[in-house]
Parts: structure tokens; sequence; C-alpha cells
């Protein structure tokens, strides 16, 4: 199946778990079972030390803003009916080189800066433009 | 010097000893969309670098091209274009961002074994004509990348403004860098722009008043500090520094190259230094290679899609210190006439013409021949950087 751009597909397999998590509120991030660390984006093995033994663990879905941009004027139409809206990126408080993509909701744009602290919040991915989507994903707030 | 950061490294590239020249440029026509394909202004830059070297098309036994982006221009394109059949190597090792900087290490291959003795790189786009907004273009690679499709661009972040939004974003918050600095480079490049027949905002002026006006779409960056999309193109023609004393164009030799590679691969997000680019790795070799310091660049051309790459690429290739960048750029310094850095002479991606660099390449020689709209007086020495993200370039040309 071809989901309408730009929406993810849930069942693509490296990253089904994120999604399936989210839908459970939970923001679950793969760690190698043998070094422990903490792996983003989703790879077939431990970057630092290659073994293919992953799982998904839960993590605090805490973190700070790391940077950001207001996109007042988007470039793709899906996005038009969402301006002005900042998205950027998240650093997890687990291992802050997760960087996490995401957008900032429920805040003012005003008030964001980076290295605030922020926390995931789950809501509906819902392109305005893309109807009867309604899959859970996370975002992130001002903590 | 601090021990080299673990977040990328300096490919091995071939060592060029000065014997590998410049010896023909040419441009095919800049402008917005103009309804003609990336093969015809392919074609046309390289009949004009032909005819500034003194060669013919039949001369041209080597082709360097863009191995991707819809914009490949190999042996079969030459000989439709050109009339031609004869034997020519060719190979998508060329073309523009890193490849303008790195095609003399693949050319250098052929001119030493003898398989060519002229080898041109040619890069050319029809993006202004082809714009859609995923139908080719820049974005076209990043939308369809799998894990930024299913990790990025749902929440929006996408395309590259919005990239390069968020690490000038975060490089004003590390670093204190300040809108008015970005702006400066902008307007050192339009500056030069409106000297430069060619370029495609060659009659749009920019004040650094006027840029602060207006308005930041992707906040913090304004349209100003993103490139152009247009239709254009470029090639150069490369020979041994012996055949090359035989023909007519003053020498031009390539005194350096480097190539340097972040392990974030394609993802901005991941970047190892968010705020810095692989020039890094890159810079230092090309430049130990050549034998020289950042201080003995006489004029300096950039890869510059957005102001900050242009900023951070000024920083990690040791023209200042990391992070003071911003001080270093302000009032005239990346000006032609004067300034300590002259920079981007022709306009660059954002005001002559987002031809990927291959520009960048054909003015470095233009300005070392003395031949420059805006002309650096005695200029010796020339670098250009190239990046793509996870890559950066650095050559180092020499006057003779």
């Amino acid at each position: 199946m071809t989901l309408p751009f730009p929406l993810p597909d849930p069942d693509f397999e490296p990253t089904r778990p994120f999604f399936a998590a989210a839908a459970r509120g939970e923001l679950r991030i793969p760690r190698c079972r043998r070094c422990d660390r903490l792996q983003w984006y989703p790879p077939e093995r431990c970057r630092a030390c290659g073994s293919p033994e992953l799982e998904w663990v839960r993590t605090s879905g805490r973190g700070t803003l790391f940077s950001f941009c207001v996109v007042r004027r988007p470039l793709l139409r899906e996005f038009a009916p969402l301006v002005p809206f900042a998205t950027g990126l998240v650093a997890l408080e687990e291992d802050p080189t997760v960087r996490l993509v995401t957008r900032f909701v429920d805040c003012e744009l005003e008030a964001l800066h980076p290295d605030l602290p922020v926390r995931a919040v789950f809501r509906p991915l819902g392109h305005p433009r893309i109807a009867a989507w309604t899959r859970v994903v996370p975002f992130f707030t001002l903590a | 010097m601090s021990a080299a950061p673990d977040w990328g490294h300096a490919a091995p590239i071939e060592r060029l000893d000065g014997e590998v020249a410049i010896v023909g440029v040419g441009e095919g026509d800049h402008s917005k969309a103009s309804g003609r394909t990336h093969q015809e202004i392919a074609a046309q830059a390289i009949a004009r670098a032909l005819d500034d070297a003194g060669l013919e098309p039949a001369d041209v036994d080597g082709l360097l091209y863009s191995g991707g982006m819809g914009t490949e221009f190999g042996a079969k394109e030459f000989h439709a274009h050109f009339g031609t059949s004869h034997e020519i190597a060719a190979a998508p090792r060329g073309g523009g961002m890193v490849w303008a900087g790195t095609a003399p290490v693949a050319a250098v291959e052929w001119l030493r074994s003898g398989r060519a003795r002229h080898v041109v790189n040619v890069f050319a786009v029809s993006w202004a004509t082809q714009r859609g907004e995923m139908v080719g273009g820049p974005g076209h690679f990043h939308a369809h990348e799998r894990m930024k499709r299913h990790l990025e661009v749902p929440w929006g972040w996408f395309p590259q403004p919005v990239y390069f939004a968020t690490i000038a974003r975060r490089h004003m918050h590390v670093y204190g860098t300040r809108p008015e600095q970005l702006g400066a480079i902008a307007v050192a490049c339009r500056r030069h722009a409106n000297l430069h027949p060619g370029a495609v905002m060659r009659d749009r002026p920019l004040s650094l008043e006027e840029y602060l006006a207006r308005p930041m779409l992707f906040d913090p960056l304004r349209m100003e500090d993103c490139c152009l999309i247009s239709d254009g193109g470029g090639a150069y023609v490369m020979s041994s520094l012996e055949r090359a004393r035989d023909l007519r164009a003053p020498l031009v030799v390539v005194e350096g190259v480097g190539d340097g590679r972040s392990h974030a691969d394609v993802y901005w997000a991941l970047q190892g230094d968010f705020t810095a680019t692989p020039q890094v790795f890159s810079a230092p070799a090309a430049f130990e290679m050549a034998g020289i310091r950042p201080k003995d660049v006489d004029v300096l051309a950039l890869y510059d899609p957005f102001t900050i790459v242009a900023l951070m690429q000024i920083e990690d290739m040791g023209f200042c210190a990391k992070g003071e960048g911003g001080a270093f750029v302000e009032g005239s310094t990346l000006h032609f006439d004067g300034g300590r850095l002259p920079y981007n002479t022709h306009g660059g991606l954002l005001s002559h013409a987002y031809v990927l660099g291959i520009s960048h390449v054909v003015e470095l020689v233009r300005q070392l021949r003395g031949e420059a709209a805006a002309q650096v007086p005695d200029a010796e020495i020339a670098v250009y950087g190239g990046y793509t993200g996870a890559m950066a370039s650095t050559l180092v040309l020499r006057r003779e």
C-alpha cells in the first residue's frame, strides 16, 4: 500500500515498532543488547559494536529542545493549513546524541528556545489535507 | 592543533603533483525557467569551454558527469549533441556539488595512463523549468529517502530550507551568530552578482537593511538566505600540465584536492557536530597537498545553498576559529574589492545561479586568469569548497 505523501507507512519494518509503541502512548527507541547504546535512526546492527541484537526500549519521553525552524511558508501544500508551525529536533534525556525530529505543539512559538526541557505528547498526526488518517504519533511540548 | 573530531574522516585521495591543469571553462546561459533541457544546457557549456580552450569536440576523449539527480550527460549525449563518434572514456564521477572539486582526481587516472588527453567535467540542470514539489529538483531525493519519509517528513521537517534554518538557529544559540551576519554573506553575493553579466540576479540589488526587512519564512532564515532555483550549467576542461602549455589559456594548475566524509550519511538530524561541515576533514587535506595555509587564499568560492552553509564552511576550513564566523564575515570581509577574503565573486548559488557549484570553479579559473567581472587584483591562489551534507570537497587552484 502506498500512502499519500507525506504520511509514514506504519508497516514499514524498520520503524514499525516506533509507530506501534506510539499508538500505546510510549516513546520507544532501539537499544543494543550487547553494549546498551541507544540507536537512532533504527539500524540493522548496532552502530557501535555491530551486534544485530537490538530491542526497542521505552524511554522517559523527556529531553531538551535542540533546535527548530518556524515555518511560515511551507514548501509542501499538505502543510499549508498548519502554518506557522515549529518543527525541529529534540535531544533525548537518556542519550542527547539521539535526536528525534518532531513538531512542537501546545505552546506559544515565541516561548520556544534551544535547550529548554520538553516532553513527548501523543496526538493524531492528522494532516488537514489528507482525510481519514488519525494514527497517533509522538509530538513534543515544553515541559 | 587538537585531535581530529570522530564524527567523520578524510577519504584517501590520489595525490596530484601539480600535473593537472584546467585549460578551458564555459557556462550555459543561466536563467529562471527557460524551457531548455539540461542536455542542451550542458552541450552549450561544453561548446563554450572547448572554444575557450581552443579545442574541438573530437579532441575530448574523457568525460566526467553527474551520476544522479536526473542530470546525466554521458558519452551518448555528447555524441548526439556534437555529431561525433570517437572513443570517449566516460564516468559518473564528476558534475557539481562535491564532485566539481574532486573531478580532477577522477581525470588524473586517465591523463596519467594516456587513456585521455582532454577530460571535460560537466554539470547542468533545468530545475527551474522542471519546478515541481516532488518531481526532480533538490527536494526529490529527500522526499523519497525511506527513513526521512518515516521519521522526518511527517512532522514537517522537510525540505532543505527547514534543515538549514534548524542548523542556523543552533549556530546562533551556541555561538551568538546574528541575522545581520548571515545577511552580510547574502549582501556580498548579491553585490558580486550585480557586477556579473551572466548572473540571474544581476539587476536586483540587495542592501543589508533590505535583507533585514524581509520576512523570515523559514525562521530564522529569509528567502535571501536561500539559493535560487535555476536553469543553467557549466563545464571545465582538464589536461596534463604538459599539454596545457601548448594550449592558449593562461595556466591554472590543480594544486590540492580534499574529500571529507561525515558518518551521519544523508541525515542532517544526526550529524555528529550539528553546526559543522565535513570541511573539517577535507580542507586540511587539500591545503596540505597544496602546501598552503588559509591565509594564502586570494579568492574563495563555496557551495552555498544557504548562507549558514557558507558560514560553517568558512569556519571549518580554518579562515577563522569555530564559532567566530559571524563576526568574521561582517562588513566588507567577503567583498571582491578590498575584502580580507573575497568570496563567491560571481554571486554564488544565492545570486548567480543554482547550478550546484560548477560555475564556482569556472569563476575561480577566470579570477586566476584576470578575466572575472568582479576581479580580485592579482589573484594567485583560489579555493573551491563543495558540500552535500554527508560530504565536503576542497579544490585548490594556482595561477602559474
